[in-house]
């Protein structure tokens, strides 16, 4: 504490009980020396002892982010024992995950805080034109990073994955269960309407990959009937149903193109015929959906009270008035952004 | 820093409103008389140009934890080496966020006592879930490890996508 090192100028008048509450204050000894020399003053003089050395706007910011500090801490240590501790986890490949856009979204929050960071100083310096400009630009990026988010959301709702159980299509491994929920999802009457349509499409009106995908398909509609099904049936349904690249092809890049390219098949069923919506296999996948929308969900929550915070101070004139208004909005951004460079690498790169 | 200020209050601090010298401010403009006298003493840290170095030394290490990832990267058969690697990379760029853009590199001591105890307990709170959810698998039940799945299951999928049974023209 710095407290003692601040001299009152003489002639002030002295701090009494009524100056307390402000939160700032003197340090005993020279609030001691003002009193004696400013007005005479002698009697008990409460002296008003500041806890920190700062506003209690900002003091509270930093109260309310160390206790974010430990619930993302608990968000992060949570995914990360949970992550180490299965005995499979998918790789970002397999949950289709992509490291660009993941990138691309670090790179937009990392701009986002360096965009505040210019406002909050161009607000210090009176320019409040500026200010506002890079308060817009800092609300623009905020609600691209969600927008990003949004369609990555979107992507992994498209393939099934979904944090919660009715609706996720993921299964865990190529079992009896699953292969009877593909089977169950073949019979629906609207699914069986669907396949009659498209055995009856004639040949020329198909692509060469939707041809070669129908007499998949029909293979694996066999498949998933045979009464003499082997246990490696079913992990060849999955297999057709959607690929898991592997980390040979991954090393290669050949997983890079749709679905990954592996063996005489480009992309999984699913992805040819999106009205199909079959049941998949990830293995370690529902556990990952869980984690996963859990995680940037909360990031995501996050990111939108900040965005509203933005758009409040927007209303106001950014002036120097308003400078520890955007201060605290900025560490608390600046947070946001500490968060995703740590969501980052686990989720996208691990 | 200003004439006007004591100079014994230069360490003091940073930001609009840690000047405590001179006359009681009444509560409300506490903020706006701060930040005035106080943005002389900015200039001496905060300057747009370390953000902006700051902001360059951040997008050079995403893009090094993001050649991790790209097939350049000579140790990708280790994971453990990537991900050590990963770590370190943000630790920093979390330390340079904190540090430059959070000011607390330019702030007073009361720094230490809100983020040690915030950070301790953090570490803490991992430590904490290591045991329960971490160790899991180890002590689970017979129908749960059924259930779940297992490294043999990504062996079987592998092999399946190895095979090209479905890939041939199928016989009429």
């Amino acid at each position: 504490m710095n407290a003692p090192a601040i001299s009152v100028p003489q002639g002030s008048r002295s701090l009494g009980p009524t100056h307390g509450g402000n939160g700032h204050g003197n340090g005993n000894g020279h609030g001691h020396d003002g009193n004696g020399h400013g007005g005479g003053h002698h009697g008990p003089v409460l002296q008003y002892q500041p806890g920190l050395p700062l506003t209690r706007g900002k003091l509270f910011m930093w109260l309310f982010l160390s206790t974010e500090i430990m619930f993302f801490a608990a968000l992060l240590g949570m995914y990360v024992v949970l992550r180490f501790g299965a005995p499979v986890w998918p790789k970002p490949h397999h949950v289709h995950l992509s490291e660009p856009i993941g990138a691309f979204n670090t790179f937009v929050l990392i701009c986002s805080s360096v965009t505040i960071v210019l406002a909050f100083e161009s607000a210090k310096a009176n320019k409040t034109k500026s200010a506002k400009s890079w308060m817009v630009a800092t609300l623009l990026l905020g609600s691209l990073f969600l927008g990003v988010k949004g369609y990555e959301y979107a992507a992994k709702f498209e393939h099934g994955i979904y944090p919660w159980s009715p609706r996720s299509r993921v299964f865990e491994k190529p079992d009896l269960y699953y292969g009877s929920a593909v089977r169950a999802r073949l019979g629906e009457p609207a699914m069986i309407d669907r396949l009659k349509e498209l055995d009856d499409t004639p040949e020329g009106k198909l692509s060469t990959e939707e041809v070669s995908a129908r007499r998949r398909l029909l293979k694996v509609r066999q498949m998933v009937v045979d009464p003499n099904q082997q246990a490696f049936d079913l992990a060849v349904v999955a297999d057709q149903v959607m690929p898991l690249p592997t980390d040979r092809q991954l090393a290669t890049h050949e997983g890079q193109e749709a679905g990954g390219g592996h063996g005489g098949h480009v992309s999984g069923l699913n992805d040819i015929f999106p009205w199909l919506k079959l049941p998949a296999v990830i293995p370690g996948g529902t556990m990952w959906a869980s984690t996963y929308f859990f995680l940037t969900g909360f990031h995501a929550i996050h990111v939108i009270v900040g965005l509203i915070v933005f758009s409040i101070l927007l209303l106001y004139k950014l002036g120097p008035k308003r400078a520890g208004m955007i201060e605290n909005a900025g560490l608390y951004w600046h947070f946001v952004d500490l968060v995703w460079i740590f969501l980052f690498p686990l989720l996208y790169l691990f | 820093m200003s004439d006007h200020e004591p100079p014994s209050q230069a360490p003091q601090g940073h930001g609009p409103i840690t000047r405590l010298g001179g006359i009681p401010l009444p509560d409300d403009n506490l903020s706006d008389h701060g930040s005035d006298a106080s943005h002389a003493d900015e200039h001496s840290h905060g300057g747009i140009g370390k953000y902006l170095l700051v902001f360059v030394a951040l997008c050079g290490l995403t893009t090094l934890s993001f050649f991790t990832y790209s097939p350049y990267w000579p140790w990708r058969d280790q994971p453990y080496v990537g991900w050590a690697f990963m770590m370190v990379v943000s630790c920093t760029k979390a330390l340079l966020v904190i540090l430059f853009f959070m000011h607390v590199f330019w702030e007073a001591n009361w720094k230490y006592v809100l983020t040690i105890p915030a950070g301790m307990m953090a570490v803490f709170l991992t430590l904490m879930l290591v045991p329960d959810i971490g160790m899991r698998t180890r002590m689970a039940s017979q129908e749960r490890v059924l259930k779940m799945a297992r490294p043999s299951d990504v062996w079987l999928m592998e092999k399946a996508g190895e095979t090209q049974l479905l890939a041939e023209p199928a016989p009429h």
